[in-house]
């Protein structure tokens, strides 16, 4: 929808005034000049901090660098701010929410793009689930690339914020800020701070090394093992051994394969889930949903959930099972029996699709309401142009 | 009224807003310093018209007033927040000679009109129609009212000492005698701790800030309002802790008393130490829990207060204090 940003523009009545009477526009231009300069030198940010950019944005208030020197303060309400930095990956449910915010906000008022998921989604552009840019939805006045960017850049960007505002007040042209350009991914060759190999100082010609890009495809000899680390009295996959016997005698698994949970029938699985309860498991650790779609062999189009419990307390054990079922059946609950089901089955609702029979409240969770579809599914397009945003 | 009471009315007025002004810069400086930062020092030398920019920042924004808010309650509640800050000021003794409303109740009046602030608040936090802002006043209301009751009880201790209602006559007493906080010292300094305790809760700092806790309420009372408006609230609060500083110097402290050179010299300087000292404690410390500020003040501040007057009333009659 097209919308005319000039007719819903604030002007206060002191600019009206100014321009409407003749001469008076000439006689008050010392005054302007003040106002100009009151207006850019009290810019109150209102901090829309999503992610780690937000953390550099509260450097930026702290000591070394302290953007109080020019006067910005943060305000917790968007009532009293001037500019909205938003800093942070914008997510498909939260832009209509940062939207509505900056809508709260009086005239005149400014946005900083802040970082490249800001600017641009940066590598999550085309998850189904980003927003690409907040320049989509918001009109970005000053972008500050980097990710993320670091304090200093933000205090530039104000800066540079200043000066636009004295260059619009002062009548001269101001052209919309062109987004920055998009850098191809590089990958890192250095070593990570986590790694036991990393030195504590690198030599000269480590960081040398460092600039030299390694072309896509070719990863290099990375050993990777794959092999689960091994529980003492467990199986490889964490179910402890002693349930075994309680599986295979009263539950009906046939087997319990050594690289994945055992196959639980999905009419049994409450009772498992109480009889493993009773037995000391209390905490439930995760729900995980996988889609199956059907193959050409006439296998049918499947659900596969895990689920995963544990003890509390020192030596923990785990036990886990999966429940498989057609994508046309639903799995019964455990919420009944584990409270802390509730959210989680929800979210594989959400994302995978798959039902839970008995559950309580069985809405989306993470995805906006009037989302289509369940992105987690393998069938799931992944070029999906979702755009409820705008 | 006499030439000379407008003027001095004048005078204090532009003297409270002034340093009330300069105060917002001195926080700022403050706070920096304590936070081993620098603080405002672009705008202006050493960043001191800073409060200017801000001050001409907010008349231009657009005042909005959100649809279903109570119009008139909504524009008329920032001002007088500030009105009733500013109406305290009247009634302190800047000099023997230099007291706007040199009245004879001044003490109880004083405390009425601290509780008389507190209805704009309310009426701002109402006409709002905002969850937050209302929740901020009514946090603004029960703490005001329960820290009214040890504020009553330790401004009585000076009364009683002094003999008068007069702040005029308090400050005089002192004059003559000690400052209450020299001597006697037993009496004097833990009814001025509980006065400032109870002062900071009426003016709503840090550590009694739940009624705008940015954690909880976003902005508390002053969530919806913007530009101007946002403006008095902002400055009330500043006026209340500056013109609270001043009552409790006038009480405690000796007021406009000094060794030397002017009375309002020594007032301000007083005056603007303890103010000081007020955001020393706000950018020191963290926020009470609701239910521990009420445990404060009705388990313990009352208590102490209500000890505090019945050994004042004792001490009067024991020799020394005669």
């Amino acid at each position: 929808m097209a919308v005319n940003e000039d007719a819903l523009a604030y002007h206060h009545p002191l600019y009206d005034l100014m321009l409407n009477v003749p001469g008076l526009a000439v006689g008050l231009a010392p005054v302007d000049r003040l106002l100009t300069w009151g207006l850019k030198n009290s810019l109150w940010v209102f901090p829309m901090a999503t992610s780690c950019c937000g953390i550099e944005y509260m450097a930026a208030s702290a000591s070394r660098v302290d953007i109080d020197r020019m006067g910005t303060i943060p305000r917790a309400s968007p009532r009293q701010a001037d500019v909205m930095l938003v800093a942070g990956t914008i997510t498909v449910k939260m832009a209509p929410r940062v939207k509505r915010l900056w809508d709260q906000m009086p005239e005149p008022k400014w946005c900083i793009a802040m970082g490249s998921c800001a600017i641009s989604g940066d590598f999550y552009r085309n998850l189904y689930s980003v927003v690409p840019g907040i320049d989509t939805f918001l009109p970005v006045d000053v972008y500050v690339p980097g990710c993320p960017p670091n304090p200093e850049a933000v205090m530039h960007g104000l800066l540079r914020l200043q000066e636009k505002v004295e260059a619009a007040r002062a009548g001269h042209p101001v052209n919309a800020e062109p987004p920055p350009e998009l850098f191809g991914a590089i990958s890192p060759s250095l070593p990570r701070l986590t790694d036991q190999n990393r030195p504590p100082e690198l030599s000269e010609e480590q960081v040398q090394a460092s600039l030299t890009v390694v072309p896509e495809g070719d990863p290099g000899e990375v050993p990777v093992d794959l092999t689960p680390p091994s529980i003492p009295g467990a199986l490889p996959d964490g179910v402890s051994t002693e349930l075994a016997p309680l599986l295979k005698d009263r539950f009906g698994v046939a087997e319990i394969p050594a690289d994945a949970p055992p196959l639980v029938p999905a009419e049994r699985h409450v009772e498992l889930a109480a009889t493993l309860k009773a037995l000391g498991y209390r905490q439930l650790v995760f729900v995980a949903a996988s889609h199956h779609p059907a193959k050409k062999d006439g296998e049918a189009e499947a659900f596969e959930v895990a689920y995963a419990l544990r003890t509390v307390g020192a030596g923990s054990k785990v036990a886990s099972w999966r429940v498989r079922v057609p994508a046309t059946e639903s799995v019964p609950t455990l919420t009944p029996t584990f409270a802390g089901a509730d959210w989680q089955e929800r979210e594989q609702f959400d994302l995978v699709g798959v039902r839970f029979s008995g559950h309580p409240d069985l809405r989306r969770v993470m995805l906006p309401e009037n989302w289509e579809g369940h992105p987690l599914r393998r069938d799931y397009p992944a070029d999906h142009a979702a755009a409820p945003w705008r | 009224m006499t030439l000379f009471a407008w003027l001095s009315s004048i005078l204090v007025a532009v003297i409270v807003l002034t340093v009330t002004a300069f105060g917002l810069w001195w926080e700022r400086k403050l706070a920096g310093r304590m936070q081993s930062r620098l603080g405002p020092t672009i705008v202006g030398p050493i960043g001191l018209f800073q409060p200017i920019a801000d001050l001409l920042k907010l008349v231009q924004k657009e005042p909005i007033i959100p649809q279903r808010a109570d119009r008139a309650l909504f524009w008329l509640a920032p001002p007088l927040t500030t009105l009733f800050a500013l109406l305290v000021a009247a009634l302190v003794p800047f000099g023997p000679k230099l007291a706007p409303a040199n009245i004879d109740v001044g003490v109880p009046l004083i405390i009425a009109l601290g509780g008389l602030a507190l209805i704009p608040v309310w009426m701002a936090g109402w006409a709002s129609h905002n969850k937050y802002a209302l929740l901020g006043a009514m946090r603004a209301v029960a703490q005001s009212v329960s820290y009214g009751v040890p504020l009553v009880l330790t401004a009585l201790v000076p009364v009683i000492l002094a003999g008068s209602m007069n702040l005029n006559s308090i400050v005089a007493w002192q004059h003559r005698h000690h400052w209450l906080v020299v001597w006697p010292v037993f009496l004097g300094l833990p009814a001025f701790i509980l006065f400032i305790l109870a002062m900071l809760a009426e003016a709503n700092r840090i550590p009694f800030d739940i009624p705008e806790a940015e954690s909880e309420l976003v902005a508390g009372v002053s969530t919806e309002y913007t530009g101007m408006h946002f403006g008095f609230i902002y400055l009330a609060e500043y006026v209340h802790t500056l013109v609270g500083s001043a009552v409790a110097s006038t009480l405690f402290l000796g007021g406009w008393d000094g060794p030397f050179g002017p009375s309002v010299l020594w007032m301000v300087l007083k005056t603007c130490l303890l103010f000081s000292v007020l955001y020393w404690l706000r950018w020191s410390l963290v926020r009470l829990r609701a239910d521990q500020l009420m445990a404060l003040a009705w388990k313990w501040l009352v208590p102490a207060g209500l000890a505090l007057v019945l050994l004042a009333a004792v001490w009067t009659q024991t020799p020394w204090g005669r």
